[in-house]
């Protein structure tokens, strides 16, 4: 608490100071600006079986966070994307999973708050299917999975902290799961949870100069 | 004003009502009748510090405590058959009942288990002279009840017999949905008391209840994006049998035997769209002998002490075998001192013990005193303990969900040895530190307060206050204990949680001449979960903010447990005539409550989803006839308020009309 106290206060002070921001791969000390990225499709439902079943076709979406893009699929054996997205499953560019320098582990806290990666970190990385960085399944890694309502709400207080394909460092938030930026009542129809789920809104601030200070 | 009715389930023994300690509503036959009240339901919705709970049919929240906390009566025998923790109170038809009696508070320490939050006992109607009588309704979405009581009185034979039926079409607010909300449904209950007064000292009772309900189900459930619907009917059926010898020594002594048996048995028979079967079977069985002696000591010291014996068993598709029932068996000893030193006090301590096979031992103490300050003022304070034995589900359950990921989730009473065997096949991945603390459940406790002050200024005013807060520990919650190899949770019951309900009740009354009274109510809840602000207060609970960051959750955005509304109205003016016309107006209020949590945190708080506060205006007119004729219009839900998702009981605007006969009047 004291901990997340003082940084907050550091944070303040810091960017009080700053107001330009500035995408200078030499800013050394210069903190990252947060980003906000809408409505990023994770293998969206295109129709539905005859038995009623939801179809998706089943691919992921790849992300670089150095050039805030979406990174077409056949770039996928490549280190141009440092996450991607398939339903509620978060990959990191590593391990199982690609080619890259990837990994990542979920923090407890605040994202703002977040200003330097605690040196005791351990960047975990994927060993598709057991294990994935970012942990998949309710609860556990970030997002909670409602039975009752089918609704996903992404945990509040937890940051992704990434590991980039090229070895640098981003945090990011998961803010919804729902096309929009809005996550459904519970009341809203099961058409609508089903074709609006799947769109990823997150910020991020990825730090080019490779120190892990945000 | 109050009048001074007699009051049996405060003391367990005839008392008047003003020398009862703890809070007591009475709900009499006048007032079911004429708020055109036909099942149990009805008539609670409009008592003060009681809130209608929907999910697994219509339970009662009583001062911020879940429908598993209160224990329902009739004629002091508890009613059984509760899914998850929810006893379906439409099961209970009010065209028999000639009062309705809610205590406030801890109540273990007479009636054992469930009597946490209170005790609602239904007192069917014992002494009529109505030899035929005949009741007919009918009204919105092809609701039909009709009924029959008819009755015998001798010196020495009184028999009562109640029939009736009742049918909906159900009715879907929903909208173009082809689903309803509330789906057709047939009942019919018939009850058969038998009186015998053998001599002047010495009686037997026979009682009958049975009701048999057919629920048509048409069921979509969402399962991983695909929807699955099933139809076909439910089928539940409450047996009550009811024995007791009642003898009278002298006057400072009496005695009474009492058995009951009642089963409960609930059967979902389904068939989805592709032709596969579904099937849900509950069975709860429970048998009781029990003995109560009620002596006066002198004229300042009344004593009563019982025992008894229960043995109850469920049968359950959710557990191991549907074949074969789960049973616990317990013995109890309970005894009650009311101690009356000088006019204006009367203290009373009791004390129950409850024995159980299937889980640990309970002991509830109770104290309270009523002290009449002068004739206009009274106050009442008690300390009692509650408490809640396991659900059957809590220790029984041997559940995998084959659809949704391989959970499980197993009962206390095996889940070390199924976990067990499943560790040596090498299936298990994981074990928590809270698999080693599982251990033969507990079970919940609550300590209640309640202090209240009555001032009746003249006969026709009157006016009470009411403060109370339960402190409940050793709540049950699911939690994880381990993990299978293959990533799927296992999950059983411990001991954990601890939460709290306190708030106030006013209650007002005023008669303006002889036939205008206007009554109005007001209750204020606040509930938590202990550890939740314990946590809060650490600052480890986060939320979000307007933009979806996450935020520090601060207390003053907690709003403690779901499905509570902090503020409660009612208020209700009743006109009635000599001539026999009457006429009502009944106005009710329930303040926001939160139903969802939306915002990625365990807790509920003021960014989560919320169902609106509402108000809801329900009027009837009726004339008795002489002789023996009576009619009733009525509307309920003027305004035709609506809320599918969160008030599924409460249809749109409807109307009904009633008519009632008495054949053979005297």
């Amino acid at each position: 608490m004291k901990k997340t106290i003082q940084s907050i206060v550091l944070m303040v002070i810091i960017s009080s100071s700053i107001v330009a921001c500035t995408k200078s791969d030499t800013a050394a000390l210069m903190p990252v600006t947060a980003v906000t990225v809408k409505d990023i499709p994770a293998d969206t439902v295109v129709g539905l079986s005859a038995q009623g079943i939801p179809i998706t076709n089943g691919k992921y979406t790849f992300y670089s966070l150095e050039r805030n893009t979406i990174v077409p699929n056949t770039d996928s054996a490549s280190t141009k994307w440092d996450i991607a997205f398939m339903a509620t499953k978060i990959i990191t560019n590593g391990g199982t999973s690609g080619t890259g320098l990837g990994g990542a582990f979920v923090y407890t806290g605040l994202f703002d708050a977040l200003t330097t990666i605690p040196t005791d970190s351990v960047f975990k990385t994927d060993n598709a299917p057991t294990s994935y960085a970012i942990t998949t399944g309710s609860g556990k890694g970030w997002y909670n999975y409602d039975g009752l309502t089918n609704l996903i709400t992404p945990l509040a207080g937890r940051v992704l902290v990434i590991k980039t394909a090229t070895g640098k460092y981003a945090k990011m938030e998961v803010l919804c799961y729902y096309k929009g930026g809005v996550t459904l009542l519970a009341t809203a129809t099961d058409a609508d949870k089903l074709n609006k789920q799947r769109y990823y809104t997150f910020r991020f601030a990825y730090q080019p100069n490779g120190t892990k200070t945000f | 004003m109050q009048g001074d009715s007699v009051v049996v389930t405060a003391n367990r023994s005839e008392r008047k009502l003003s020398n009862v300690t703890v809070p007591v509503n009475i709900i009499n036959a006048k007032q079911i009748q004429q708020t055109g009240a036909l099942r149990l339901t009805d008539i609670l919705k409009e008592q003060p510090g009681l809130t209608l709970t929907s999910g697994f049919g219509a339970g009662v929240q009583l001062q911020g405590l879940n429908p598993d906390y209160t224990i329902i009566l009739i004629n002091g025998e508890p009613l059984v058959g509760r899914t998850a923790g929810v006893l379906d109170l439409n099961r209970v038809a009010l065209g028999n009942i000639k009062k309705i009696e809610i205590v406030k508070g801890p109540s273990s320490s007479l009636y054992g288990s469930e009597a946490m939050a209170g005790v609602i006992n239904i007192i069917t109607d014992a002494n009529t002279n109505i030899p035929l009588q005949a009741t007919l309704r009918y009204g919105t979405y092809q609701t039909l009840d009709a009924g029959i009581n008819n009755a015998i009185a001798t010196k020495s034979v009184f028999y009562q017999g109640f029939y009736n039926y009742f049918s909906t079409d159900g009715y879907s607010i929903r909208p173009n949905s082809s689903s309803r909300v509330t789906t057709p449904i047939q009942r019919y209950s018939v009850n058969q008391q038998l009186t015998l007064n053998l001599n002047d000292h010495t009686n037997i009772a026979l009682g009958v209840r049975l009701t048999a309900e057919k629920i048509k189900n048409d069921i979509s459930v969402n399962n991983g994006g695909a929807t699955i619907t099933s139809s076909g009917n439910e089928n539940n059926t409450d047996q009550n049998f009811t024995f007791s010898f009642n003898q009278k020594y002298a006057n400072y002594l009496k005695t009474s035997f009492r058995g009951y048996f009642t089963e409960y048995n609930a059967k979902q028979d389904l068939v989805t769209l592709s032709g596969d079967p579904y099937y849900d079977l509950l069975n709860h069985r429970f048998q009781r002998v029990e003995n109560q002696t009620d002596w006066t000591a002198n004229k300042n010291l009344n004593v009563l002490f019982g025992a008894g014996a229960v043995w109850e068993g469920v049968k359950s598709t959710r557990y191991d075998s549907e074949k074969v029932r789960k049973n616990n068996y317990i013995q109890y000893g309970f005894t009650q001192l009311e101690w009356n030193p000088i006019q204006k006090l009367i203290v009373i301590g009791g004390v129950r013990f409850d024995k159980n096979e299937a889980y640990a031992s309970a002991l509830s103490p109770k104290l309270s005193a009523l002290y009449k300050i002068n004739t206009k003022h009274k106050i009442k304070l008690s300390i009692g303990e509650g408490f809640k034995a396991p659900d059957f589900r809590q220790i029984y359950l041997d559940f995998t969900n084959a659809a949704a990921g391989g959970y499980s989730v197993f009962g206390t009473a095996q889940a070390q040895e199924v976990i067990n065997q499943l560790l040596q096949k090498g299936q298990i991945g994981a074990l928590y530190d809270s698999y080693y603390k599982l251990k033969v459940l507990k079970p919940e406790y609550s300590t209640g307060v309640h202090f209240s002050w009555d001032y009746e200024p003249n006969t026709n005013n009157f006016f009470s206050v009411q403060i109370f807060r339960n402190d409940i520990n050793n709540l049950i919650q699911v939690q994880q204990v381990g993990a299978y190899a293959t990533g799927a949770q296992i999950f059983s019951y411990l001991n954990i949680g601890r939460a709290f309900t306190q708030g106030i009740e006013l209650e007002a009354k005023h008669k303006i001449d002889n036939h205008i009274i206007i009554s109005g109510g007001y209750q204020y809840v606040e509930t938590g979960d202990k550890d939740q602000i314990d946590q809060i207060k650490a600052g480890k609970v986060y939320t979000r903010d307007a933009n979806g960051y996450s935020k520090i959750l601060t207390l003053s955005d907690y709003v403690g447990l779901p499905n509570n509304s902090k503020h409660k109205v009612q208020f209700k003016i009743n006109y009635s005539h000599a001539n026999g016309f009457f006429a009502n107006v009944r106005i009710m209020y329930r303040s926001k409550w939160a139903v969802n949590n939306t915002n990625g945190n365990e807790v509920f708080d003021n960014g989560d989803e919320f169902a609106k506060g509402y108000f809801s205006l329900h009027t009837s007119i009726g004339k008795d006839f002489k002789p023996g004729f009576s009619t009733q219009l009525g509307c309920d839900n003027i305004t035709n308020y609506i809320d599918a998702a969160n008030l599924p009981n409460l249809p749109g605007r409807t109307f009904y009309a009633t008519i009632k006969y008495q054949i053979f009047h005297k």
